[in-house]
């Protein structure tokens, strides 16, 4: 290879570099604010993870598999992930090659950055050149391989059905100049580079179109417009960038470092919160995922227009589709970059202001410790402190089941709200009330400490998620009553009647996606009957759409959801519908076709009294 | 030729409308779902406010209905559109063509053990008005039998203004029905204390207030404003109630011996399936739709097809039977009109 020019420039550069510049800056920027806007502690977290070396290989693993190669969008659709790390690795490779061109022929230019962009213009192929076949051969598989992805990225916008997607977002104006520009990048590469092939060489793609182009394009000169309009589709791809939804992909680079810290959202618009937004791709998985979506309704209210608004600062958006929310979680477990929809809600309602803020301190608690710490007192193993909850309250087929079984079981336990208790503070959490949560918090915490119990006992996942995650009760396991069941059956101590009955299960949020207690429920359900797997189950289940996470959906606007709900559990077409959460089990029960238990109720009417009772 | 007329559900709104036609001169068909006429109100034991007896009611309408020609433990199989008249094919193999159906299917009462934290069907000391009606009426109930009776409750408004519950109307005859079955139990019990808990008491009718009043002074039947929140059960096997009373703005907690739900009305399933297969439209309250709220209660949208009774919404019995009449008359004209 030898140089064509001595200056090594050309004005048709400038785009680019200027392009580049910009962006490169705007990132930089970008990354100290966010860093800064962390709470110094977090900071700190942060900049020691960087140093670990665990943290930082699975930084650097992350990174590469998520961001180049898009392993969870792999995971989800063959296709939309084949499209996704075409252009992802694709061009990533291309950058590198081109690097590794520059660093073998013309190190001396090795300091100008635009010079592997458009190195093919530079240079003019020599005798030698021939060592360079296999560099030349990968390049075009690379940009064949981009272009490959540009083709089904053009084919999804038309038919997103093939890709597994049966909603996709409605683009922004700047999102679709980002994409045109984007779509643009490629096609003008392979254009330029073949305009330029006989001179500086190429392989099977540039060199064929090469003479494709000689024959009715004798002019050499031709190639200068070409070059011009690739480097132009660059330029205006990174300057209009930070304004379209492809801010995603320098921001995830952050993203990914900044979660395996460990760090969590405690801003509603700063630090994790705004990586997490400007990270958002765009891509509307969420849309599909959203269980407030069915009959095409508030398809707007979704997670990836969420973050449209936070960016675009419109606060009376942000307050309607945060409040609207179900908090279920879903498109948070389906995302591929991470984003966390219903925190990053929670955050949002966490900032409004309140005329009437409620005063929980002084509720006394001596008389509900003293009834917590009345245990039956059978002297068998663990004490157990049995917390029904409001919900369960309000089901008491439940608690008194959940009392049968611990009875069969010979257990030492209290009911601790069997006369009223205190509320769990989840709900107030979820309304991003923080203070009030606090306060009950404090107070539950008191009456289980003093109670003496070993194990805390509940039975419902919205309790147990608030329980496991913002109590400090160090010393006291806590389980979920499917937890309990689970091992009491395991351990020999019930014995359950098996039938044939089929039991749908139906994975609550808050248990599921929520506290990851997947398998101790179908395991118990197994042990009763036959488990008839929904069509969506586990991490997809969908919202029995009665959940307290909602500020602003009335019953009416819930009930398409949770009929919904009910057609997808009767996929495996079940006898029963079997839940572990009170709430789940009361929606349902309305509009169920088939009986709803709860797992407790199935479980104590198919097992006898045991001898240890 | 003579019309036929169909009367589709053999309650008292039917029964009145038949015994009307038949002054009339019609020979009124009424096709009855149960093996007996008279619906809900064969079952009840006394009328507010007077205290009349159901049965003497029952016997009266069906007495006077008697020369219509009544199918028992009959349904209709499906209903045919044709030109200008319907062919409605009955389960007994009968088939009638008919240009005139008078539909008077009446209501359901409400499931109460859809509103779990009540306790109906968990605990056996929590019964429902229609219960505690049927045992008022001589029919043994273990839940009410074995109990010693000293206090007893009754929850107001059990899946009626609840939209939770999927019914937001209000039933209309609960209140006056907890005030004339609590005094019945003080009657049976002096020595028991009785408790409603109510949200507001809807004494619209005619000596509904009185008979109120007559509760609280004579019989000494506690009033308290208050939605019961959750009801669950104690050691020795009574229910306990938490409410608040919401005028003294203190929560309440009782001790009961048995627990009576004022279950409301829905509309019932026989309601909803004979619409559908007419069709006829449905209100936004889930009961079948009249063509004018104000005007024309007793017509539905279809012509020849009319309405009586609580098809179209909660209605007491003097109601019921005064549109089972405005609907006979209407028929009467509407017949004379295809002369």
């Amino acid at each position: 290879m030898r140089e064509r020019f001595l200056t090594g420039y050309n004005d048709f550069v400038l785009p680019f570099v200027l392009g580049m510049a910009f962006i490169i800056s705007y990132c930089v920027v970008g990354m100290v604010r966010i860093i800064l806007q962390l709470p110094a502690e977090d900071r700190k977290r942060f900049f020691i993870s960087l140093v670990t070396p665990a943290t930082l290989w699975k930084n650097i693993k992350d990174i590469f598999l998520k961001c180049l190669i898009h392993v969870d969008i792999w995971k989800r659709n063959k296709l939309l992930g084949y499209m996704h790390s075409s252009i992802a690795f694709g061009w990533f490779m291309l950058i590198v090659i081109g690097h590794i061109e520059v660093f073998l022929y013309t190190p001396h230019r090795a300091k100008l950055f635009y010079y592997p962009i458009f190195f093919r213009y530079f240079v003019a192929e020599t005798e030698s050149t021939m060592k360079g076949a296999l560099i030349f051969f990968l390049m075009d598989l690379f940009l064949l391989i981009v272009l490959s992805g540009i083709a089904l990225a053009i084919i999804k916008r038309v038919r997103s059905v093939m890709f597994g997607m049966r909603r996709t977002t409605n683009p922004s104006f700047f999102d679709l100049v980002g994409q045109y520009s984007l779509w643009a990048i490629f096609p003008l590469r392979l254009l330029a580079e073949s305009f330029t092939a006989d001179i500086s060489g190429g392989s099977f793609l540039t060199k064929s179109l090469n003479h494709v182009f000689t024959s009715f394009l004798s002019n050499h000169a031709n190639m200068l417009p070409a070059w011009w309009a690739y480097s132009c589709a660059l330029g205006v791809f990174f300057f209009v960038l930070p304004f379209t939804r492809y801010m995603h992909i320098p921001t995830e680079i952050l993203l990914i470092p900044l979660r395996n810290a460990g760090i969590k959202i405690r801003n509603a618009r700063k630090g994790l919160a705004k990586a997490q937004v400007y990270s958002c791709p765009s891509c509307g998985l969420c849309i599909d995922a959203c269980p407030m979506g069915v009959m095409k309704a508030n398809i707007r209210d979704t997670t990836v227009y969420l973050n449209r608004q936070i960016r675009r600062q419109n606060e009376a958006r942000i307050e309607e589709i945060s409040d609207k929310c179900l908090l279920c979680g879903k498109c948070t477990a389906i995302c591929p970059v991470g984003i966390e929809g219903d925190k990053l809600r929670i955050a949002q309602r966490s900032i409004r202001k309140y005329n009437l803020s409620p005063d929980y301190s002084g509720i006394p608690v001596s008389g509900l410790a003293a009834a917590a710490g009345d245990f039956s007192g059978t002297g068998h193993g663990e004490r157990i402190l049995y917390f029904a909850g409001c919900m369960t309250a309000l089901t008491p087929a439940i608690s008194r089941s959940m009392e049968s079984i611990l009875k069969k079981a010979g257990a030492d336990y209290s009911f601790m709200d069997r006369d009223g208790g205190i509320c769990c503070s989840r709900p107030m959490f979820m309304a991003g009330r923080f203070d009030a949560a606090k306060q009950l918090i404090e107070k539950n915490t008191e009456i289980i400490r003093a109670s003496g119990a070993d194990v805390l006992l509940l039975s419902c996942p919205i309790c147990y998620k608030i329980f496991k995650e913002k109590y400090r009760l160090d010393g006291i396991r806590i389980v979920h009553h499917t937890e309990y069941i689970d091992s009491l059956i395991r351990q020999g101590v019930l014995t359950v009647e098996k039938d044939g009955t089929r039991y749908a299960y139906h994975d609550p949020c808050e248990l599921g996606r929520g506290c990851g207690v997947y398998d101790e429920p179908r395991r118990v359900v197994e042990a009763a009957g036959v488990l008839a797997e929904a069509a969506k189950n586990r991490k997809e289940s969908i919202c029995c759409g009665g959940s307290l996470g909602s500020l602003t959906l009335g019953f009416d606007k819930r009930r398409a959801m949770t009929e919904n709900a009910v057609t997808n559990l009767m996929a495996g077409s079940p006898d029963r519908i079997a839940t572990a959460c009170p709430l789940c089990r009361s929606t349902f029960g309305r509009y169920s076709g088939v009986p709803v238990e709860d797992i407790a109720e199935i479980i104590d009417r198919k097992t006898t009294k045991t001898d240890r009772s | 030729m003579k019309e036929n007329i169909v009367i589709i559900g053999g309650g008292i709104a039917g029964l009145e409308a038949a015994g009307q036609l038949l002054k009339l001169g019609y020979s009124p068909i009424i096709i009855e779902r149960t093996e007996r006429l008279g619906g809900h109100v064969a079952s009840w034991h006394r009328l507010f406010p007077d205290m009349s007896p159901a049965k003497e009611l029952v016997d009266g309408l069906v007495a006077a209905a008697s020369g219509a020609n009544i199918f028992l433990n009959t349904e209709i199989s499906f209903v045919n559109r044709l030109k200008d008249s319907y062919n409605i094919m009955l389960s007994n193999g009968i088939s009638i063509i008919t240009r005139i159906m008078l539909v008077t299917t009446g209501f359901s009462v409400f499931d109460a053990s859809k509103k779990e934290e009540y306790g109906y069907g968990v605990y056996d000391q929590v019964i429902t008005n229609r219960d505690l009606e049927h045992w008022f009426n001589g029919n043994a109930d273990p839940r009410i039998d074995n109990s010693a009776m000293n206090a007893v409750g009754f929850v107001h408004c059990v899946g009626s203004r609840d939209e939770k519950a999927r019914n937001s109307q209000c039933s209309k005859v609960c209140c006056i029905t907890a005030v004339k079955q609590a005094i019945e139990i003080r009657q049976k019990f002096p020595e028991a204390s009785v408790y409603c808990f109510y949200m507001d008491l809807r004494m619209f009718g005619k000596k509904y207030e009185d008979f109120y009043i007559n509760a609280q002074r004579d019989y000494g039947i506690r009033f308290i404003r208050g939605r019961v929140s959750e009801v669950s059960e104690n050691i020795e096997g009574k229910v306990v109630i938490k409410a608040e009373d919401t005028l003294s703005g203190k929560p309440v907690k009782v001790t009961l011996d048995l627990l009576v739900l004022m279950a409301g009305m829905v509309c019932s399933q026989a309601s909803s399936r004979v619409a559908g297969m007419i069709p006829l439209p449905t209100d936004s309250d889930g009961f079948l739709k009249s063509k004018d709220n104000v005007y024309g209660v007793v017509e539905s949208p279809k012509e020849g097809i009319f309405y009586a009774g609580a098809c179209t919404g909660p209605k007491t019995v003097p109601e019921a039977l005064a549109e089972a009449r405005a609907a006979a008359l209407d028929v009467h004209l509407f017949i004379n009109g295809l002369k």
